[in-house]
């Protein structure tokens, strides 16, 4: 939801409620006045007409004024009493049914008992209050238009800086353009926000800086003590004097140098392609490429008695670095080979959109989701980094390729597509 | 043979001296790029070896210094780096060859007489083992003037071998030299083990010598006097 909206609603609500709340404690004073008022008024006609019959202590039974809002009749024997009633009246200017207030009381003079009827239209007072109604919703109405006017400008004005820098935002991208610059605003809070946010993506941009220089400078670091244990230990294996025993053992450790510096520079590579290092791209037919890695293999694939089947239609053409593009190559077929079965095949389908290459072998003995996370290695497949796989997914993300795996038909596939 | 070490790390750099002296060089050694700046400015060496990440600049620098003053200096690049990038510039300036770390002796042994054999001999160098006479330019070998057929493979093992004779060579080194970066399965030495096997098959049938030796299953020996 949209900030601006989100205020709206809030304010709409809350100004609802404190004019309803006003809007009825207004009704209920004023009606409180008027009754006050009216009571008043009644209470000083009772006044005058006490006064007439005191004055002329009339004999007829029945009295009405003019305006039939006093009615007097002439009654036996009664107890004095006043009583306040609400009553409807006929409303001859109206022509229709008005409420009014009523007040009855009795009266004796000279033995002579009277109960009088005085009534007061309320017409007024009603209409004094739907006037009132009318005018909160009016009010209400002008204080939303007032309050959406305001929104828009305010959003043209006021939040144009806070737009501008979300904006810089989107299309900031890290280890690209490594300056943004955001402008001035002359409002506080946004020039605090920008400031920070300044302060965050310089200390974004230097740990990703760091951090690239880190990991090349680890692999050169580790590189380097790596090749002097592997060429001492080269040249103690020339020994002719040492024992089988001993021969074993620092052949052993001769061969576990390898392995890390072999798992250092495949760390060093994939932190490289998930750091967008290989920026050149050029053009290339993934159908060749394949054509001539298979070329290359060749003879470790006759090796391994492996058939390839290949059917090649149509090209598949990206912009790709060429280096990762032989990498990824490379790691499908040897995953491919590595992981066949005695005697299996190779069955590469490449088409316009789609490359799969498949190959028969045992259960994956892992999820088929985890292939593609760093050091899954299937259990059978012993000293290989378990590497392979996350770098060529890794390789794929970062040139919009996807890579999945499938089951089909007893053969596990690896399926390139666009 | 003179050969000029430049590699910042000493104990590799002994190392390197120590394997290249038992194979019969004359080797100097420089710590840094002005040392190594400084021999090169009063000797002549047949080859050299440089780093390219050394502390006091880059070698890549002395590569062009050296290609300019001595242009018949061989030059093999080693470099922690495996970047392209350097790899392409450093061949571009003149170099001969690049060798990334870390790498097998053996393999910078082989690389530097192909090198000296191309530069001092114009490629024609024959390579002579008791009754083999190996052509590398032509690709052939000779038994006793009868030609041996072998692959492509067992060619590129028999130089190697041929080139490093009387030494260990492991199967990972043997692997890394036949087929590079795809020498990470363990299969391949499955492979090498089958290519010593023809190899070392056909050898013996023209030459009736058993020239391999098997050192306690981790590589091979090649016997034989140069």
């Amino acid at each position: 939801m949209k900030l601006q909206n989100k205020i709206n609603i809030r304010f709409s609500l809350i100004t609802l409620l404190v004019f309803s709340v006003a809007g009825l404690y207004f009704y209920y004073k004023l009606e409180r006045s008027i009754n006050h008022n009216i009571k008043e008024m009644l209470a000083s006609r009772k006044g005058y007409v006490m006064l007439y019959l005191r004055q002329h202590s009339p004999t007829d039974t029945v009295i009405v004024s003019p305006d039939n809002s006093i009615f007097i009749k002439t009654v036996p024997k009664i107890e004095p009493y006043q009583r306040f009633s609400d009553t409807l009246i006929f409303d001859e200017d109206e022509k229709e049914l008005a409420p009014a207030r009523k007040l009855t009381f009795s009266y004796a003079v000279n033995e002579n008992y009277y109960e009088v009827i005085i009534t007061q239209s309320l017409l007024e007072s009603d209409d004094l209050q739907k006037i009132i109604f009318y005018f909160m919703v009016a009010l209400f109405v002008v204080v939303l238009l007032a309050l959406s006017i305001l929104n828009r400008w305010l959003s043209a004005s006021a939040w144009k800086p806070f737009f501008n820098s979300l904006s810089l935002l989107k299309s900031f991208k890290i280890g690209e353009n490594s300056n943004i610059q955001f402008d001035k605003s002359g409002i506080d809070e946004f020039d605090q926000l920008n400031e920070i946010l300044n302060g965050l993506i310089q200390k974004v941009q230097a740990d990703f800086i760091n951090l690239k220089e880190f990991s090349e400078n680890a692999s050169h670091e580790i590189q380097t003590p790596l090749a002097i244990i592997k060429s001492k230990l080269e040249m103690v294996l020339q020994d002719k004097t040492l024992t089988d025993q001993q021969h074993r053992q620092i052949h052993a450790a001769f061969e576990s140098a390898i392995r890390l510096s072999k798992l250092n520079s495949a760390l060093l590579l994939l932190s490289k392609i998930e750091n967008r290092q290989f920026v050149e791209t050029e053009n290339i037919d993934i159908i060749e490429l394949i054509k001539s890695r298979l070329e290359y293999l060749q003879e470790l694939i006759e090796l391994r008695q492996l058939e390839v089947i290949t059917q090649f239609e149509g090209e598949f053409v990206v912009n790709i670095n060429p280096v990762l593009a032989e990498i990824l190559i490379n790691n499908l077929l040897s995953n491919a080979m590595k992981h066949n079965a005695e005697h299996g095949s190779i069955r590469i389908v490449a088409g316009n959109d789609e490359i799969s290459v498949c190959n028969p072998g045992l259960p994956l003995t892992i999820e088929p989701s985890k292939l593609f996370e760093r050091f899954v290695k299937h259990k059978t497949s012993g000293d290989s980094t378990g590497l392979g796989l996350a770098i060529a997914n890794e390789i794929c993300k970062s040139f919009h390729l996807t890579l999945r795996y499938e089951y089909r038909e007893n053969l596990h596939c690896l399926i390139l597509s666009r | 043979m003179k050969i000029l070490v430049i590699e910042d790390e000493v104990n590799l750099r002994e190392t390197i001296v120590a394997f290249l002296e038992e194979e019969g060089y004359c080797c100097e050694q420089a710590g840094n790029l002005e040392l190594g700046s400084e021999k090169t400015n009063l000797y002549e060496y047949d080859c050299m070896i440089v780093d390219i990440g050394l502390p006091d600049g880059n070698g890549l620098s002395l590569v062009k210094e050296l290609k300019k003053r001595h242009p018949e200096t061989g030059i093999i690049i080693i470099s922690a780096k495996n970047s392209l990038e350097d790899k392409i510039s450093g061949l571009d300036l003149g170099a001969d060859d690049y060798l990334t770390k870390p790498f097998h002796l053996p393999e910078l042994n082989s690389r530097i007489k192909s090198l000296l054999r191309r530069r001092k001999f114009e490629g024609r160098k024959e390579i002579c083992l008791d009754k083999i006479r190996i052509l590398p330019e032509d690709r052939m070998v000779y038994v006793q003037s009868e030609p041996l057929p072998l692959t492509k493979k067992e060619f590129d093992l028999l130089v190697f071998f041929v080139t490093n004779p009387k030494r260990v060579l492991t199967k990972e080194a043997i692997a890394e030299h036949l087929w590079g970066d795809f020498a990470d399965s363990s299969d391949s030495f499955d492979f090498v083990y089958s290519h010593i096997k023809n190899l070392r098959r056909k050898l013996l049938e023209k030459t009736g010598t058993d020239y391999f030796q098997n050192v306690y299953g981790t590589g091979y020996t090649f016997i034989g006097e140069a």
